[in-house]
């Protein structure tokens, strides 16, 4: 019976990374089947689905994965996968952006915001230029909520820290930077 | 997942460049609403316009909500008024456009066009008396726009129906002259109208369309020209080819998202979703102008030489990104050039470098014509009428829409500065040269025939 792990690595960036994690995991029989990688300010993050076909421990996975590299370099997580027991609510994707001054404790707000109207964050980005700050997300809207009011909260919640808020569905964005034909986009959402 | 910078990109074209929806158009059919009796066929309109627009300004604005994306404007543009004037009196005339005035403000749109006559090959008694209510339709409603198409490539140049017009125009600018003739900017003549255009004030539901439809004008002007311009500080030595290269990218752009908003719009109204209209569409915001677009490619004196190849490039640029971004581009499709909505051009007038003259050779190669042009009150009717004529021939020779939306300021004198206000702007009354040397020709009336390129089978 297949097995699924789930792997993540972290490690200061350098060339050849990904390239030692899929040798170590496909050399003990993986097949990988989901892969997000990132590199954040010079940190490389991994995560990783595999299935085996045979069984295969975690510890070893965990074993083959630090082998490829020196000593203390690598954090190596192995966890047995299980699929999303709650499943996040069903809603529509929206963008999320916030600009402004950077000052601590706008994520805090923000992600305990997103949560208690169980808004799931699915990407989440921000990038600071001088003491300039831009956050970027991508978020489920439950269908439930009403959009105008989750909006006018969100600026309440987000307005001492003074930033520029938005939440706009993603059809917007992928209307804007995609060829493809909108008709084709609306239907993919429901909407045509 | 989307890339952050495609994502800041199209934030920044809605926050700092002015992107927006110009205007979503419902085209209604008011056919069905015929009769011989005025009362019943008023009551049969405002149900109709009730019935098929009562939804129109929420669902707008539950899409401006969810994507964060203004829409200037909502209206409507029914068939052409004067085929439920057939068999009927002057006084039924206003009785229909006071009908359609308060059936706008009750279901909250801002303008309704439609108070149309089609007249470019002959006129019917029911045209000839909507174009003959027209001073007293203009100066007693708010939100009526009317139109008169008085020339085709295919049927030619009906010259009779242009000096009723001119005569109109007068009447209308002394009927409002306590405005300083804002009534003619409620009224546009055109050869070869679009019936699918969303534009007021020439907007109406023409010959072929559908029962009920979503028509949308984009906007965007701040976007090209802040594209240009970035463009220009990254590369100085920029060639044009360049410049309309990144046009045209812009252009995508901003004409998916108009499609976007419209199809959703149409969808959730339960009607057939139309056209896109290209053109830009400027406003008198600083930023929102397409004279600024041709001094952000170098032409830093509207109305000086090479004015005239920027249209163009601009024009042309504009259609190509636009026809690429969508199969549904119609309406009129092209670079605006209405003077008093466009502080950019309006300024250049006022500086006397942007001339009538060099204004009608910008038109021949962008969408529209004389956009919003303000002329001495005291100008006669052989003189507009042949500035219509000459508008008109650019168009109907040259196979394209051409309009002329011309306001005579009654009491004003050339250099004199007239202010709408709102989104109709403000502007200088321009003058016009060798006027009166052309009555003999004018007077002639009659119909230009249909140039040889209407033997096209």
């Amino acid at each position: 019976m297949e097995q699924r792990y789930v792997i993540s690595v972290l490690i200061a960036d350098r060339v050849g990374i990904l390239s030692a994690i899929t040798a170590a995991v496909t050399d003990l029989g993986a097949n990988i089947v989901g892969i997000s990688q990132t590199v954040e300010q010079g940190y490389f993050t991994v995560i990783m689905i595999v299935a085996f076909a045979q069984p295969v421990g975690p510890e070893a996975i965990r074993h083959a994965i630090l082998n490829r590299f020196d000593q203390d370099e690598a954090s190596v997580l192995v966890r047995p996968f299980q699929a999303q027991r709650q499943a996040p609510g069903t809603g529509d994707r929206y963008v999320l952006t916030m600009a402004g001054r950077d000052r601590p404790g706008i994520l805090k707000a923000l992600t305990g915001y997103l949560a208690g109207k169980k808004i799931n964050i699915e990407d989440l980005f921000f990038r600071i230029v001088g003491d300039k700050v831009t956050h970027v997300g991508e978020v489920t809207v439950p269908a439930q909520l009403d959009l105008k009011q989750t909006q006018d909260e969100l600026r309440a919640v987000m307005a001492p820290f003074a930033l520029v808020v938005n939440l706009q569905h993603e059809n917007l964005f992928r209307a804007t930077n995609e060829v493809g034909a909108i008709r084709h986009l609306l239907r993919q959402t429901n909407h045509a | 997942m989307h890339r952050t910078n495609d994502i800041l990109d199209t934030v920044r074209m809605l926050q700092q460049e002015n992107l927006d929806l110009r205007t979503v158009t419902l085209g209604i059919n008011l056919l069905d609403c015929a009769g011989r009796s005025m009362a019943a066929v008023t009551k049969a309109v405002r149900a109709t316009v009730a019935a098929k627009a009562g939804n129109l300004i929420r669902i707008c604005d539950q899409l401006t909500t969810k994507y964060g994306l203004a829409i200037i404007n909502k209206r409507i543009a029914v068939s052409p008024a004067s085929q439920l004037l057939e068999g009927h009196t002057p006084k039924a005339a206003l009785e229909l456009a006071q009908a359609l005035d308060e059936a706008a403000s009750e279901v909250g749109v801002d303008l309704i066009g439609g108070f149309t006559a089609l007249v470019h090959k002959g006129m019917t008694p029911g045209e000839r008396l909507l174009i003959e209510s027209l001073p007293q339709v203009l100066s007693r409603t708010k939100r009526l726009c009317a139109s008169v198409n008085i020339g085709t490539t295919k049927a030619g140049m009906n010259v009779d129906a242009i000096l009723l017009v001119s005569e109109t125009i007068l009447k209308i600018a002394e009927a409002t002259r306590h405005e300083h003739g804002f009534g003619c900017a409620k009224l546009v003549v055109f050869a070869n109208a679009a019936e699918d255009n969303p534009f007021m004030a020439g907007a109406f539901l023409g010959p072929g369309e559908p029962d009920c439809v979503i028509n949308i004008g984009v906007s965007g002007p701040g976007v090209v020209k802040r594209a240009i311009e970035r463009l220009v500080e990254q590369n100085p030595a920029c060639t044009l080819d360049e410049i309309a290269e990144e046009i045209k990218h812009t252009a995508f752009r901003v004409t998916r998202t108009g499609e976007l908003i419209g199809r959703e719009v149409a969808e959730k109204l339960g009607v057939r979703f139309g056209v896109l209209d290209l053109s830009l569409a400027p406003t008198p915001r600083v930023g929102d102008s397409v004279g600024e677009i041709y001094q952000a490619m170098g032409v830093k004196v509207l109305g000086a030489p090479g004015t005239t190849a920027a249209v163009a490039l601009l024009n042309d640029a504009v259609k190509k990104g636009g026809a690429f971004a969508s199969s549904a581009v119609g309406g009129l499709s092209g670079a605006f050039l209405p003077v008093m909505e466009d502080h950019a051009l309006a300024q250049a007038v006022a500086e006397g470098t942007l001339t009538l003259e060099k204004l009608e050779a910008m038109t021949a190669v962008c969408s529209v014509g004389l956009d919003m042009i303000l002329v001495p009150g005291d100008i006669d009717r052989a003189t507009l009428s042949g500035i219509i004529m000459d508008e008109a021939a650019i168009g109907i020779y040259g196979n394209k829409t051409a309009a002329v939306r011309i306001i005579p300021a009654i009491g004003h004198k050339a250099g004199e500065r007239i202010d709408f206000g709102g989104l109709f702007g403000s502007g200088t009354v321009m003058s016009v040269k060798r006027a009166s040397g052309n009555a003999e020709f004018v007077r002639r009336g009659g119909h230009i025939p249909a140039p040889i390129q209407s033997l096209g089978n």
